[in-house]
């Protein structure tokens, strides 16, 4: 397991942003759906290693963050994009992505083929030398998500990356995450049901703190069916309904969280 | 969870063997390709233009006076050190103004050498610049025919300065990510230098000279010219600048964020190494004292810079008598000689009277600091010799041609009538009088020429009725009596001064018994 | 997220003008205020006053003539122009331009609180001490540094809005060793000259007008 998270809690003042939360992830590409205030950009956070946890355990590829020796470690081996993606307007693409491959403590003499590999990775190889602040929202996401990868990461955060893609940029994104999971932990949070439809092989849904759902892409979708639950498609009932039924507290159609310490069936 | 999820993770790579100055280098050459930094440099190089050059542009072609505004008061690091500042300021608060500080904090590598290469950067622009203005304008000045050597320690001085004021800068940035970040750098920066000036002013030994902008005995006259330019000083001041930016990019090191237990430590020891090399230096300046060419710092001093150049001198007969100078005062041959050459003429035969004149190199002593220094006849044959370093040159500071002049003969005839370092008794001031009334300079000038600012003290103080609105006329008894001694015919005044002048010499003469 | 509730206006109307209200407009103002960090800036101002006061009562030791007298009260009093002209700028940019016809006068009234709360910290702190050419020529020295402090921003970015009174800074320092005659080194002339007066009040005309029809320039680089 590449993620393991055991009752992580995470309070700002009297507000708990994440209350409880338990999963564990291996390689794949992991969902985090839910509505704003769910505290998905707040647990990505704390995988990201940049905000500590209030209570519970976290386990990063095999190591405990709270050490600087092992969080070091996971760092190098860390892709991260934030929701909100800072940049420096003066640099230009391939200086951006250089700059962190080389924060991410690359070998020096594979950053410049790294870099080279994740620019066209994302589709911007003929963008390498615009600065940054000549760029559009979406090839801004786009600088984000290559320097998340170019270290080749084995645990990989995406908040939010689809964010300005256009649907064509989504669908080569989507092929993009399919192709990471197979070798690394992918997570991805999003307010896109499609997105996780098409590339997540398993999806969590966090309501308030708490995941209030766990399981496939189409146990979710199929959690919907009969509810009368708002949706155009599927996994958008799916997703109404679970989260309805979160907030009475009357589950319908589906299981609750199952707990870390239950075996998974085969 | 699926079995893809459940499939065991990669092994870890092995860590290949990271080569850290490669990636040191790296991150290095990003932020010197993208520092905002160069940005501000023209609004520098007009600056340095306005401030350091043009003012100097017309004293004498001499290395020490075209640089004594520049380097001795330190204007040319005023003109750097506040915008570099402000701009420094900018640079470190680059990720708390962009949201990247998650990026940077997620990432393995340390959050301090990531800042040390942003900020070592912008110091390479910002020295590298200092280092090029500076160069330019000494290849101006060599190519104006500036004569002496260039105060090189000064400029490495100055380098120091402009690389503290960035570390400084960086650091309030860093620490405050705030727009307001940069003009209070550069306010506190400007502020700083200001202070410098007014307490330098008003300083001339102890801890004070240690500032950037005290020039008070550093910029000799002969400085790079008879004698080398005294290192002692600009090394304590490197070392005390060096010491601030050793001890701020410590600074920087030492939050938790910013790295490991052990990177942290040595953050500390950092802090504490440019602490220490600050404090040094400000003690090695208060043990600092006025030597006979320049601030001697005893721990500090080599005996090799105490050893004056060797050169043939340029001489010129005009005057009457042979006058020689070194040749890096070649410009000034002539008009010496022409000033000298009425006083000589009016002395030729007596007692003393000097058969030669030869330039000599200024010596200080605490009570004179580096101005006002006497001429004096000594030797056999006797010979005049004139610490021109010392002495007010036409275009430096105000002096003009017939003030320069004038002082010459003053410095010559007060020689002549054995004055010393003293105002002279009543005789010798009125035969000094009577004296310079030959070699042209009137009574009526002569209190005003006393009180010329430069000379030594005790020509002020021998001026009479001395006011807000200038000297006093000349009158009174010693003035009468110059006048007595004036109006004799030439041969009847040589006769009496080769009767007289040994006694006048020794003091013993009265002023009852001039003529 | 519904329409319910949402009033479509009747078909060929014209859009309804409301005025704005005095209590709309002060929390416009003080939101713009907050947005240009003008609480802190107002802080810093405060400061500069006990700072020149401090200057002024222990005398920091004043070298040379009477040109070397005004070099720190000068240095001080070019501090709240730098600090005035960075809070030209806001975080919004195209939105906030975008908005409405409220911007401009927005800027022009957070300007002429800041440089009057300036003038009053300074006149305060200077009150009792004995500077230069009193309070005349210090609201007069304020004004032309703030003037070229706005004008700085304009033309490099509200960020270095700051490099411009430095800048002035110095080259006044340098002109009043050399006895300056022309107006424009303001500093330099007596607190009634009426032609420095002029130039000073020019360059801050010019900036105020600048900085209100333009707005600080988007920063060059970072």
């Amino acid at each position: 397991m590449n993620v393991e998270l055991t009752n992580l809690s995470r309070h700002f003042g009297r507000t708990r942003a994440v209350d409880g939360v338990s999963l564990r992830a291996g390689t794949g590409v992991f969902g985090l759906l839910g509505p704003n205030g769910a505290g998905k950009t707040s647990l990505l956070r704390m995988m990201a290693t940049v905000l500590p946890p209030s209570a519970g355990k976290l386990e990063l590829l095999g190591r405990d963050p709270r050490r600087y020796g092992p969080r070091r470690e996971i760092r190098r081996r860390l892709g991260y994009l934030p929701q909100n993606l800072g940049y420096y307007p003066g640099f230009t693409v391939y200086d951006f992505v250089e700059y962190f491959a080389l924060l991410k403590e690359l070998p020096p003499r594979r950053v410049p083929g790294a870099v080279a590999a994740a620019i066209e990775q994302v589709g911007l190889g003929d963008r390498a030398k615009a600065r940054l602040r000549t760029l559009s929202g979406g090839m801004l996401r786009r600088v984000g998500i290559a320097q998340a990868i170019v270290n080749d990461p084995d645990l990989l955060l995406l908040d939010e990356p689809t964010a300005g893609l256009d649907p064509e940029q989504r669908m080569a994104f989507r092929a993009l995450l399919r192709d990471l999971g197979q070798r690394s932990t992918v997570v991805v949070s999003t307010h896109l049901v499609e997105d996780v439809g098409a590339a997540c092989t398993e999806v969590a849904l966090m309501d308030a703190g708490k995941i209030v759902f766990q399981g496939t892409p189409d146990a979710l979708a199929a959690a919907g069916e009969g509810t009368g639950a708002a949706g155009d498609a599927p996994l958008e009932r799916g997703y109404s309904a679970v989260l309805a039924s979160a907030r009475s507290g009357t589950p319908a159609g589906w299981g609750p969280p199952r707990p870390v310490a239950e075996e998974p069936r085969a | 969870m699926t079995a893809a999820t459940q499939a065991p993770a990669r092994p870890a790579p092995r860590p290949a063997r990271r080569s850290a100055a490669l990636a040191a280098w790296r991150l290095l050459r990003i932020e010197l390709r993208r520092s905002p930094m160069p940005l501000i440099l023209p609004l520098i190089a007009a600056l340095f233009w306005f401030d350091s050059y043009r003012p100097s542009a017309s004293t004498p072609p001499m290395w020490v006076y075209r640089t004594f505004w520049n380097m001795g008061q330190g204007h040319a690091i005023i003109d750097f050190g506040p915008l570099v500042a402000g701009t420094a300021a900018w640079i470190g608060s680059r990720d708390g103004r962009r949201g990247t500080a998650d990026l940077v904090t997620a990432a393995p590598r340390p959050r301090w050498p990531a800042q040390l290469a942003s900020w070592a950067a912008a110091a390479a622009w910002a020295v590298g610049a200092y280092l090029v203005f500076v160069c330019v304008m000494f290849a101006v000045y060599a190519g104006q025919g500036v004569i002496g050597t260039p105060p090189w320690w000064w400029v490495a001085a100055g380098a120091a300065a402009v690389l503290a004021f960035s570390a400084a800068g960086f650091a309030v940035g860093a620490y405050w990510p705030s727009r307001f970040a940069s003009p209070l750098a550069a306010f506190g920066a400007f502020l700083a230098m200001v202070m410098s000036s007014q307490i330098g002013f008003s300083h001339a030994s102890g801890w004070a000279l240690i500032l950037p902008t005290n020039s008070n005995g550093n910029f000799q006259p002969d400085s790079g010219m008879l004698y080398p330019w005294l290192p002692d000083l600009p090394i304590a001041r490197i070392m005390l600048l060096a010491g601030i930016a050793l001890a701020v990019t410590g600074l920087l090191g030492l939050p938790a964020a910013s790295g490991g237990a052990g990177l942290r430590r040595m953050a500390a020891v950092l802090t504490i190494a440019g602490l220490a090399a600050a404090g040094t230096a400000v003690g090695l300046a208060e043990t600092a004292r006025l030597g006979p060419h320049g601030m001697v710092i005893p721990a500090l001093h080599d005996a090799a810079s105490d050893r004056p150049y060797s050169y043939a001198p340029v001489c010129s007969h005009s005057a009457g008598i042979p006058v020689c100078l070194s040749p890096d005062y070649r410009s000034e041959l002539a008009g010496v000689s022409a000033a000298l050459a009425p006083v000589v003429s009016e002395v030729a035969g007596l007692p003393g009277a000097p058969v030669r004149a030869a330039q000599a190199a200024a010596t200080y002593t605490s009570g004179e600091g580096q101005a006002g220094q006497p001429m004096t006849i000594a030797g056999q044959p006797p010979a005049l010799r004139m610490p021109l370093g010392a002495l007010g040159l036409p275009g430096a500071f105000g002096w003009t041609t017939s003030q320069a002049a004038d002082q010459v003969r003053l410095l010559f005839a007060h020689a002549f009538v054995g004055a010393g370092n003293g105002a002279g008794t009543p005789a010798q001031q009125a035969v000094q009088a009577a004296l310079l009334q030959g070699a042209g300079v009137p009574f009526s000038l002569q209190p005003e020429v006393l009180s010329l600012t430069g000379l030594p003290g005790w020509a002020r103080a021998s001026v009479r009725g001395q006011s807000a609105r200038g000297p006093g006329p000349a009158a009174g008894p010693v003035y009468a009596a110059a006048r007595r001694l004036a109006a004799l015919p030439a041969d009847a005044r040589h006769a009496w001064l080769a009767g007289h002048l040994a006694a006048l010499r020794s003091g013993r003469l009265s002023l009852g018994r001039l003529p | 997220m519904t329409a319910t509730g949402l009033q479509s206006p009747p078909a060929g109307a014209a859009p309804a003008r409301h005025p704005a209200r005095p209590a709309g407009l002060a929390r416009l103002a003080w939101l713009h205020a907050v947005s240009r960090r003008v609480p802190v800036a107002l802080g810093l101002l405060a400061a500069f006053g006990v700072l020149l006061w401090a200057a002024l009562y222990w005398r920091w030791n004043i070298a040379g003539g009477q040109a070397a007298r005004m070099f720190i009260p000068l240095t001080v009093e070019a501090g709240p122009a730098a600090v005035i002209s960075v809070t030209s700028y806001g975080p919004f940019r195209e939105p906030e331009r975008a908005a409405g016809r409220w911007l401009p006068w927005l800027r022009l009234t957070m300007t002429v609180l800041l440089i009057a709360a300036a003038a009053g910290a300074l006149a305060a702190g200077a009150a009792g001490g004995r500077l230069a050419g009193g309070s005349l020529a210090l609201l007069r020295n304020l004004a032309g540094f703030t003037g070229i402090g706005l004008l700085t921003a304009t033309a490099l970015g509200g960020a270095f809005g700051w490099a411009g009174p430095m800048a002035y800074l110095l080259v006044t320092e340098v002109a009043l060793q050399g006895h300056p005659t022309t107006p424009w080194v303001w500093a330099g002339r007596p607190a009634a000259d009426r032609g420095a007066a002029i130039c000073a009040c020019l360059v801050l005309a010019a900036g105020l007008a600048a900085i209100t029809l333009r707005g600080p320039r988007e920063a060059l680089r970072e």
